[in-house]
């Protein structure tokens, strides 16, 4: 390459890279003013004994994060979460995985059946979770009218701490599977039509085909799923807030650290301990985050 | 591959705190409309959480509006997000020119002064307002520590108990009088419970506190708090004692399933004719007394005796004012005319709640001829001033959780009172 040529090459990057800047100019204000700075705003308040309104904060150093590590509510809340976030994102991306598959061939009504899976994601989540919440009554509910009805005993969904956390669980899968799905039929579109007509003149059925073809071709897209889930997931709040009432007994093993978050910045004022209860979170989310970006190498494919 | 794990981790570090970012986007929105200062006409807006009385108050602010040319804006956030919308408002210099105040939270507005409209002065000068025509424990809840009064009583609410008449016919039990106590209450109660039928005497639940079970704990000459607010009253022997009393109509099994209790309110237990008897406060009438069923079936009773008498727990919101508005000015005209005698008799004529204007809240017996409202009015001479301290919710919270355990029958409730007492007064070292 000569000099000439090179230079000019340069040059064009340069222009790319300053049009590249000044298109992501309004998404990073947004993101710097509305995300970036409030993340280490709240930090720096978690060192704080805070008074009412942002006023009269005393600097206490760690004394919120040794109250955070003696308090087993925040401890069991972390567990509630992880619960939840096991109980969703397996579940939600394998269901709406096998419908876009299903959704991705040629068949009558497709958009309809695809407009039908999204259309909990554009319900509010507060209205999703009052309807659960009707559905799920132990005493008035649909459910148990449901399973009285063919003779089995009722159960309480949102009231039996064992069970609680997973009917919320399931709620938060009904709810998102069409997000997902909506993820993956992209995803699937990406994936040459060749590769299915070779492997069906080798004599593969659609089972095989899906397991050797479609999982390790879909890998990418797989990654971004299961990285936004889990960390949506692990900040579930509005379902809990909705359904579990302050007198139910399944608060304890329900509440889950945002829960805890909202309770002790916004209800009892300390939002310096709040602070604390959500960098812990921030956290946990980092390394399990930082951990998928590890083992990634390992199970997906980019072409 | 390095860029791309660093787009990640703020990808998950900013997802996490646009959590911090909801406490200011809150208030954005309630900045809309108050913004037209400029204009001739000034609007102002008004927070109120109960949607109940949002048609009532808004016939009386109407008048307010023709008398004065001022508009008002009303705008309902329920209990639940009522505070933490105030508080970003606060922080963030975009009240609400004027809004409810609750004793709970008034403590914390009055700590500074340039939050709260201070109303000594005008009070002072007003022709309309004189805090003699109102009770003095709740024009008192409303003062900071210098005496300055920051919010005019708005209303005054009691508790009294709602019964199912049928129920008690067919039981052959007479109706609730002035002179039943807490053990009548108990063993009526059990006579009412019919699991067959799929009826309980009662629903009785750690949230309905106000309601029913602190008005027990002050009839047996118990207390949630003590007077100079630095002690606990859960481990008074009274205070357990009362509590026990609620524990033994749980363990009778008058109450339904705790599952059931917890996961209903009680007036929808009422209304769905599960339960005979419940407590409600005054300020639910709008919603018990619009269901076909209450009207049909339902009456009031006044609440039971314990031996230091009728006690109910009473409490009034204020109507307080932004300090830091452009309109501070009409806001006060406005909490005048909402204190006058002349709002105050309509606010009870209309039934939207019985006035905190002395002697004007017999009107308010007249909005529901059809029951015995007056149950209602007798209980004011036997209220009790709402416990509070300086910083209630931090306790609070904590009480609801451990009355979770005895309320479920998961632990005594001795026990739970006792440890809790000691849990309480830490809480409350740390406010002083």
């Amino acid at each position: 390459m000569n000099n000439k040529k090179r230079k000019k090459y340069i040059n064009r990057k340069r222009k790319e890279f300053a049009w590249g800047c000044l298109f992501i100019l309004p998404t990073m204000t947004g993101l710097i003013i509305l995300n970036i700075i409030p993340i280490f705003q709240t930090i720096y308040q978690s060192f704080f004994k805070t008074g009412a309104f942002g006023r009269g904060n005393i600097f206490v150093g760690l004394t919120n994060y040794k109250r955070l590590i003696l308090d087993g509510a925040v401890w069991q809340a972390l567990l509630n979460t992880i619960k939840y976030a096991i109980a969703e994102v397996p579940i939600s991306i394998a269901i709406a995985l096998v419908i876009a598959v299903l959704l991705n061939e040629k068949m009558q009504g497709r958009s309809i059946y695809r407009a039908i899976y999204f259309l909990p994601m554009v319900v509010a989540p507060a209205a999703v979770s009052m309807v659960w919440k009707w559905l799920f009554n132990t005493e008035f509910g649909l459910l148990n009218h449901l399973l009285e009805s063919i003779g089995l005993k009722s159960v309480a969904w949102i009231s039996n701490p064992a069970i609680a956390i997973y009917s919320i669980a399931a709620v938060g899968i009904w709810s998102v599977i069409g997000y997902n799905m909506v993820l993956f039929l992209a995803g699937l579109q990406e994936i040459p039509r060749d590769y299915y007509e070779a492997a069906q003149i080798d004599g593969a059925n659609s089972v095989q085909q899906f397991f050797n073809i479609t999982v390790p071709l879909i890998s990418p897209t797989m990654f971004f799923v299961v990285v936004t889930r889990i960390i949506a997931s692990m900040q579930i709040f509005d379902s809990i807030f909705m359904m579990i009432d302050t007198s139910s007994p399944a608060l304890k093993k329900t509440q889950s650290l945002v829960y805890l978050f909202y309770r002790y910045a916004f209800v009892e004022n300390n939002k310096g301990y709040g602070s604390a209860i959500v960098t812990l979170l921030l956290g946990v989310i980092m390394i399990i985050t930082i951990f998928q970006m590890v083992i990634q190498k390992k199970w997906v494919h980019y072409n | 591959m390095k860029m791309k794990k660093v787009l990640a981790a703020i990808l998950g570090a900013t997802m996490t705190l646009s959590l911090a970012a909801c406490s200011s986007g809150t208030s954005e929105s309630e900045t809309s409309s108050s913004d037209d200062s400029k204009s001739k006409d000034t609007k102002l807006t008004v927070a109120i959480w109960d949607s109940n009385q949002e048609a009532g108050l808004k016939e009386i602010m109407n008048d307010f509006t023709e008398s004065t040319g001022v508009k008002v804006d009303i705008q309902v956030t329920p209990w639940r997000d009522y505070w933490t919308m105030l508080e970003a408002a606060t922080q963030g210099g975009e009240m609400p020119d004027v809004f409810w105040m609750h004793s709970d939270q008034i403590s914390s507005y009055a700590q500074y002064d340039d939050i709260l409209l201070n109303l000594s002065d005008k009070i002072e000068n007003s022709d309309k307002i004189d805090l003699a025509n109102y009770p003095e424990n709740l024009v008192s809840i409303y003062q900071n520590e210098k005496g300055d009064q920051l919010a005019v009583p708005k209303d005054i609410d009691t508790c009294a108990v709602w019964y199912n008449k049928k129920m008690f016919d067919e039981a052959g039990i007479e109706y609730p009088t002035v002179d039943w106590t807490w053990d009548d209450f108990r063993e009526i109660a059990k006579k009412l419970t019919n699991p067959e039928k799929n009826q309980y005497g009662t629903a009785i639940k750690p949230g309905s506190y106000q309601e029913s079970w602190y008005s027990t704990i002050y009839a047996y000459g118990g207390e949630v708090i003590s007077e100079d607010k630095k002690k606990s009253g859960f481990d008074n022997p009274k205070t357990i004692e009362a509590m026990q009393l609620i524990e033994n109509v749980i363990k009778d099994g008058s109450m339904p399933e705790y599952s059931v209790v917890a996961e209903n309110n009680t007036e929808e237990l009422m209304m769905a004719g599960t339960v005979a008897m419940t407590f409600q406060g005054s300020w639910m009438i709008p919603d018990l007394a619009s269901s076909d069923f209450i009207k049909e079936n339902c009456d009031i009773a006044p609440l039971p005796k314990g031996p230091n008498g009728t006690k109910s727990i009473s409490n009034g919101l204020g109507w307080a004012a932004s300090a830091q508005g452009d309109h501070t000015e009409e806001a006060w005209q406005l909490i005048e005319y909402l204190g006058s005698k002349e709002a105050q008799q309509k606010q009870a004529e209309l039934g939207v709640t019985m006035a905190a204007y002395e002697g004007v809240s017999d009107a308010w017996k007249n909005s529901h001829p059809e029951f015995n409202m007056q149950a209602y009015l007798d209980m004011l001479n036997d209220a009790q001033a709402y416990p509070s301290s300086k910083n209630t919710q931090v306790w609070y919270q904590v009480l609801m959780e451990r009355m979770v355990d005895s309320f479920s029958g998961a632990k005594p409730m001795d026990q739970v009172c006792k440890d809790f007492a000691a849990e309480m007064n830490q809480f409350l070292a740390e406010e002083q």
